[in-house]
């Protein structure tokens, strides 16, 4: 009774298990009322999504896909975050400040406009991918990065000053080391903007396959059950790695959890 | 009591500050070194003054952080210009290092060049204020696994390790409960009595305890009809036979102190 009255009052602390308890209660009748109510509609019912999945994940080309789309976006990241970083510790340097700001600013170019530019500066598939998929994510990471630049308390530069540190020293201790936990929090969040790019990518040149295509071949023959299906495991596949970053985070800097205790 | 007061150590002289409106306005102190035969006696010095009153202005006004909009800061026996830097700093909610355990942050404070000793000889110096200050247990924690008054002893060795001989300390009493409060009070003596020339000061709006700690306290407050703070009285705690004794705080003609000036503030 008390949990009952607790789980409908704002701003409770409830208990893990109750809250794992509430998860799966809740998204139980989710999917229970969608194949209950979805068996004449448009959209497929879960367990026929869920046949299709896992006749797509046991096909012989599925592997290949995986492995192209993954590759693409680990690719995509790592050399998004080192040039994101870059540009956001060379902005504190005032002669690279503005090119920071400019490229904050290009969340607003849309891509769709400067992929035949693209095509044209590219050499093959491969490279427009990688190239559009690293313009689109920069500037959201040197966003992200900027506003947890700006968010450092002056105190802790003051402190630097005390302890005899040079704006090197400054630079290093605060800015990269200090925030280097928060780096990888920006890196997670990202990810999410980098996988649904991939998808979009991937349809742009088809030959190395992926997700993407795939998704966009069965958009073709109006596949609906193979086009939720393989919707859900690019979810599955998102929320996965969204936790394993969440946890390597943990791991990597291990007083990250006390933030989130205290 | 026999004791000498020789070569200025701080200058204050004429320091205005404004920001929208005048915050602190002619303020004139100095703060000369005291000498005791026979040990180090350092110097603690308060200023006192109301919430709100311009203190933590005038604290980083002393520790070189904000240029006074007139008059001029002086330090060392040289007596040259304040910088950021040479005077330690422990601030209200004594900043540390989050990213860093304990003992790592301490480490840091003695990075800089002009200390030379090898990573033993510092690991060691780190071992003993840890032991005599009671943060042995806690080296390897990090400072968000520390009470606050844990944290403040971390920030003041974190300045004494630097070196500074002058440490500024912002509302050290705040926040904490009264044996906390003798426990600070008998750390900063430890500090102020390790080296002649070490020197803190105490900004705080609590009177009895600064003055229980210091040998002299200016009060800070405004006068009638005029704009913005200044030293209104300075107590020679010395001359008064009310410094250097830990348990002060019991003697009368201290308490009757104490209660004239928590009307002046
Ligand atoms: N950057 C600023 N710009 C304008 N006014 C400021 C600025 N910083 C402080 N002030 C003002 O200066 C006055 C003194 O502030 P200060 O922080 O020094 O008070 P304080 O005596 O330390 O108070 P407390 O005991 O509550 O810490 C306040 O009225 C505050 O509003
Ligand atoms: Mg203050």
């Amino acid at each position: 009774m008390d949990t009952i009255r607790k789980i409908f009052s704002p701003l409770t602390q409830i208990k893990g298990r109750t809250s794992i308890t509430l998860v799966v209660m809740e998204a139980t009748a989710a999917l229970v009322a969608w194949e209950l109510f979805g068996q004449h509609g448009l959209i497929p019912t879960p367990s026929k999504i869920l046949m299709a999945a896992w006749k797509i994940v046991t096909s012989a080309f599925f592997a290949d896909n995986l492995f192209s789309s993954l590759a693409l976006t680990f690719t995509g990241m790592g050399i998004s975050i080192v040039v994101a970083l870059l540009v956001s510790y060379l902005s504190l340097i005032p002669v690279f400040a503005p090119v920071a700001r400019f490229i904050v600013k290009c969340r607003y170019l849309t891509l769709t406009g400067l992929i035949f530019l693209f095509t044209l500066l590219t050499q093959d598939g491969h490279q427009l991918k990688l190239s559009l998929l690293i313009f689109g994510i920069v500037p959201f990471f040197v966003t992200s990065l900027l506003s947890i630049i700006d968010a450092i308390n002056v105190q802790e530069y003051e402190l630097c000053k005390t302890l005899r540190m040079n704006n090197w020293q400054t630079l290093w201790e605060v800015v990269i080391v200090g925030r280097l936990d928060q780096v990888f929090e920006v890196m997670r969040q990202n990810f999410a903007i980098a996988w649904m790019m991939i998808t979009m990518v991937e349809g742009l040149s088809m030959s190395e396959g992926g997700l993407g295509t795939m998704l966009i071949k069965s958009n073709k023959y109006i596949d609906l059950g193979t086009v939720f299906a393989i919707l859900v495991i690019i979810f599955a596949l998102g929320v996965f790695f969204d936790s394993v970053l969440k946890h390597l985070r943990h791991w990597l800097f291990p007083y990250t959890k006390l933030q989130t205790r205290a | 009591m026999n004791y000498t007061k020789n070569e200025v150590l701080i200058d204050v002289k004429e320091v205005n500050l404004t920001y929208d409106k005048v915050i602190l306005r002619d303020i004139n102190f100095r703060i000369q070194n005291i000498v005791r035969p026979g040990m180090n006696q350092g110097q603690v010095v308060s200023l006192i003054g109301r919430s709100g009153i311009g203190k933590t202005q005038l604290f980083k006004i002393l520790a070189g952080l904000v240029k006074p909009n007139s008059g001029t800061v002086m330090v060392g026996v040289d007596q040259h210009p304040v910088e950021a830097g040479e005077v330690g700093i422990v601030s209200q909610n004594y900043i540390l290092f989050n990213h860093r355990s304990v003992h790592d942050n301490l480490r840091l404070a003695m990075k800089h060049d002009s200390l030379a000793l090898n990573d033993k000889d510092k690991d060691a110096l780190i071992a003993d204020y840890a032991q005599r200050f009671a943060l042995e247990e806690h080296l390897k924690k990090y400072p968000l696994q520390l009470s606050g008054g844990q944290r403040q002893r971390v920030s003041i060795i974190q300045q004494v390790l630097t070196g500074n001989r002058f440490i500024l300390l912002d509302e050290p009493f705040s926040g904490l409960d009264a044996l906390m409060i003798d426990r600070v009070m008998e750390l900063l003596t430890q500090v102020a009595t390790l080296h002649e020339l070490n020197t803190l000061v105490i900004v705080s709006h609590d009177v009895e305890n600064s003055l229980a700690i210091s040998d002299t306290a200016y009060i800070l407050a405004k006068e009638k009809e005029k704009e913005g703070a200044t030293i209104t009285e300075t107590l020679d705690l010395i001359e008064m036979g009310l410094a250097w004794n830990a348990g002060i705080r019991e003697d009368s003609r201290f308490q009757q102190l104490v209660s004239q000036m928590k009307h002046k503030i």
